[in-house]
């Protein structure tokens, strides 16, 4: 007697797939669609066709939101690409009270980011801890406008988003420094290669796959970047909302009874196409690399 | 040629996608009718409503409410309120969940502003087709709040209202040589007094600390909107004057810094660390302040606002599509007669009732000699002129964007008239 028909594989998936259509599939097809429409939270729309695109062609928040958002993603990367591996190898020698320098490293990640980015107003207000440091050592006469300026603003944030990271990443790189064979480091020293040698011909191509994975995560999570620039900046973007995100552009867009669910869903398919291009040229570079 | 495969997937896209658009452009006939039906209460009101309050469920107001409900369901047996509160967060998207899955409160309190999006969709009865006293029974400023332009009807019975007076530090007036018995009642005598105490205090003390804003705008007499109502139109060089005024203020240091930033505290919490010598507030202002502020509050002294009171007003709204209409609206008449409402003032100080009947009553019309009681007075007297200054299509959005624009001005990293011509086209472009 057979015990299998042709489906009973399909009707082992069939629930996972019906999870996966339900909850991913379809609220993504109707983000597109509703970027088609100009439907609102309480009134009814109706299909526009590419109007909200042209819409985003003449928003000058967008553009600002733009070139927020590569910045902050063209200093994370590589700052968090390579910080969090310095760490790594730091942490990784088998010396004394080494789980607490750990724990202190990962503390930062295990915090709420709303938390920290709260505490990080309060100390870079132009009344905060810092500033008063700054002002007390003369080093400054005048309150440094870190949450009040166009670029200090912007960069204030990154820092956060790196000091908050570093822990994270450090730990993916810790599971990957595990798994270069030591016999390698130990054959290059019989050599006569340096620690940068060593570094950089046994240590980077043993952890590249883990660099790419790490580029890559960071370069999404940058393209999506909210909270820090939210409570840092006051909720609109600092002064003039010239530090506005697009995530914060989307949650804007959408929200309150007069929320723009067609436009606000136009940006997210934008988004979702913006933070397709790095993964993919990352991907890349690492093909060709291990190539 | 498509395959089988190909077809079938492009027409469950096509599908899909006209569903969606159907969806989405569904009208909104049935509920219009709804919200303008009339509604006469039976011989005997029976059954049950649920009554949605904002941020009241608290030690100071729960007594009161269970009082009144209590009161309400006793004369008329065989009726319960169920009272629900909403923490104020988020309150304009909790009322947009509420509508959209039809789960909207029987008896709702509303703001304005959210009143009338809920108009839109016809979520909220007209109450101008059920109540004939209603112009009769309460204020006309209170009435004018929940009356929108191209939507007939009114949609809220007024409830507690607000108004603004100045209120002034005396000390740092007096030390700067500005009259405490001549205040400014005009923009320009305003900007005049904060560089007297720039110049006097080197810097170190203000008298303004905001941003301007259409509240501004009214008061010079600039029309927020075109004649018809129906496109923002207050970019003009009078506006932009006004904005001048301040851009020169802050260039020159009449005002903090951070100021425009969205952190920043905020003119009246620096009003209450004597950092600034203005700000506005309710008629109850200096009696909270002689809680917060022992020694401070002694130095305040009030006097009316410059330009158009600001309205502030709270509504109590009945949803259209309530399943027990009679007794909702008979509530929500109970919960907002004369009496309730100054029970309901001598708990919410510094709040008016929204009726005709209390304008009379000389708990507001007398003051006890005090600063206080001066200005207490001085918020009642302003309530009858005092309007609601944001039109109800103006949005948060529109806010925001305002303030931001007018922020790059006061940095002069663009014009007044730049910043107004971009917030009235950004405005026009969200309606």
């Amino acid at each position: 007697m057979r015990s299998h028909r042709w489906f009973t594989p399909w009707l082992m998936v069939l629930p996972a797939l019906a999870w996966l259509a339900v909850f991913s599939l379809w609220p993504a097809i109707n983000t597109l669609l509703l970027s088609f429409t100009n439907v609102r939270t309480l009134s009814g729309g109706k299909v526009v066709g590419l109007e909200n695109y042209r819409a985003m062609w003449e928003d000058d928040q967008l553009r600002d939101a733009l070139v927020n958002t590569v910045i902050y993603m063209l200093v994370c990367v590589p700052l968090l690409t390579v910080l969090p591996l310095l760490l790594a190898m730091l942490v990784e020698k088998p010396i004394r009270g080494l789980a607490i320098f750990r724990t202190v490293l990962y503390f930062p990640v295990i915090a709420s980011a709303v938390v920290v980015a709260v505490i990080w107003q309060w100390m870079l207000d132009e009344r905060g801890v810092v500033n008063g440091l700054l002002q007390q050592a003369n080093l400054v006469h005048e309150a440094v406008p870190f949450l009040t300026g166009r670029w200090l603003l912007l960069f204030s944030a990154i820092t956060l988003t790196v000091w908050k990271g570093l822990g994270y990443y450090m730990i993916l790189y810790l599971s990957a420094l595990g798994n270069v064979d030591p016999t390698l480091h130990e054959a290059a020293q019989v050599d006569g290669a340096g620690a940068f040698r060593r570094f950089w011909s046994i240590t980077i191509p043993g952890v590249r796959g883990t660099m790419t994975l790490v580029s890559i995560l960071i370069a999404v999570s940058a393209m999506r970047i909210f909270t820090e620039l939210y409570i840092l900046g006051g909720t609109t973007g600092g002064v003039g909302g010239q530090d506005v995100s697009v995530v914060m552009l989307i949650q804007s867009s959408v929200a309150g009874a007069d929320g723009r669910l067609g436009y606000g869903a136009a940006l997210s398919v934008l988004l979702f196409v913006i933070a397709v291009i790095p993964m993919a040229a990352l991907a890349r570079i690492n093909k060709k690399a291990s190539a | 040629m498509l395959s089988r495969h190909k077809v079938a997937v492009v027409g469950a896209v096509v599908c899909t996608f006209t569903a969606a658009g159907c969806g989405v452009g569904e009208g909104s006939g049935d509920s219009t009718t709804a919200a303008q039906q009339s509604v006469s209460a039976p011989a005997k009101l029976a059954g049950t409503i649920t009554f949605q309050t904002w941020s009241l469920k608290n030690d100071k107001f729960t007594p009161y409410f269970t009082q009144l409900i209590a009161a309400f369901e006793k004369s008329h047996a065989g009726t319960k309120i169920n009272w629900i509160d909403q923490p104020g967060d988020g309150y304009a998207d909790k009322v947009a969940s509420q509508i959209k899955s039809g789960s909207l409160p029987d008896v709702v309190n509303l703001p304005p502003e959210i009143a009338y999006q809920a108009t839109r969709p016809g979520a909220l009865l007209n109450l101008a087709k059920s109540v004939p006293t209603l112009s009769t029974d309460y204020v006309a400023s209170g009435i004018g709040a929940y009356t929108y332009p191209g939507v007939d009807g009114s949609y809220a019975f007024p409830w507690y209202l607000g108004t603004d007076v100045n209120y002034w530090n005396k000390d740092i007036l007096g030390k700067a040589g500005v009259s405490t018995t001549a205040l400014p009642t005009t923009n320009d005598q305003l900007m005049a007094a904060a560089k007297k105490v720039h110049d006097a205090t080197g810097g170190r003390d203000y008298l303004i600390s905001r941003k301007p804003g259409l509240l501004d705008f009214v008061a010079a007499g600039v029309p927020l909107s075109s004649a018809d109502g129906k496109k923002f139109a207050f970019n003009t060089p009078a506006a932009a004057g006004v904005v001048d005024k301040y851009v020169s203020a802050y260039k020159s240091g009449y005002m903090p810094k951070d100021a425009l930033s969205d952190t920043y505290l905020g003119n009246s919490a620096l009003f209450e660390k004597s950092r600034v010598g203005w700000t506005t507030g309710t008629g109850f202002f200096i009696k909270d302040l002689q809680g917060k502020s022992p020694t401070l509050a002694p130095k305040v002294i009030g006097s009316p606002v410059i330009g158009t009171p600001p309205l502030y007003a709270q509504g109590i709204s009945v949803a259209a599509k309530s399943k027990n209409l009679p007794l909702a609206l008979e509530f929500a008449k109970f919960a907002t007669n004369n009496t309730n409402q100054l029970a309901f003032t001598d708990i919410a100080t510094g709040f008016l009732p929204g009726t005709t009947a209390a304008q009379t009553d000389p708990r507001f019309s007398k003051s006890d000699g005090t600063a206080a009681g001066n200005a207490a007075v001085l918020a009642a007297k302003a309530l009858p002129q005092a309007k609601v200054i944001q039109p109800p299509t103006w949005t948060e959005a529109m806010s925001t964007y305002l303030n931001q624009q007018l922020a790059l001005a006061l940095t002069g990293k663009q014009s007044s008239k730049d910043a107004l011509d971009k917030a009235v086209s950004k405005a026009n472009s969200l309606l």
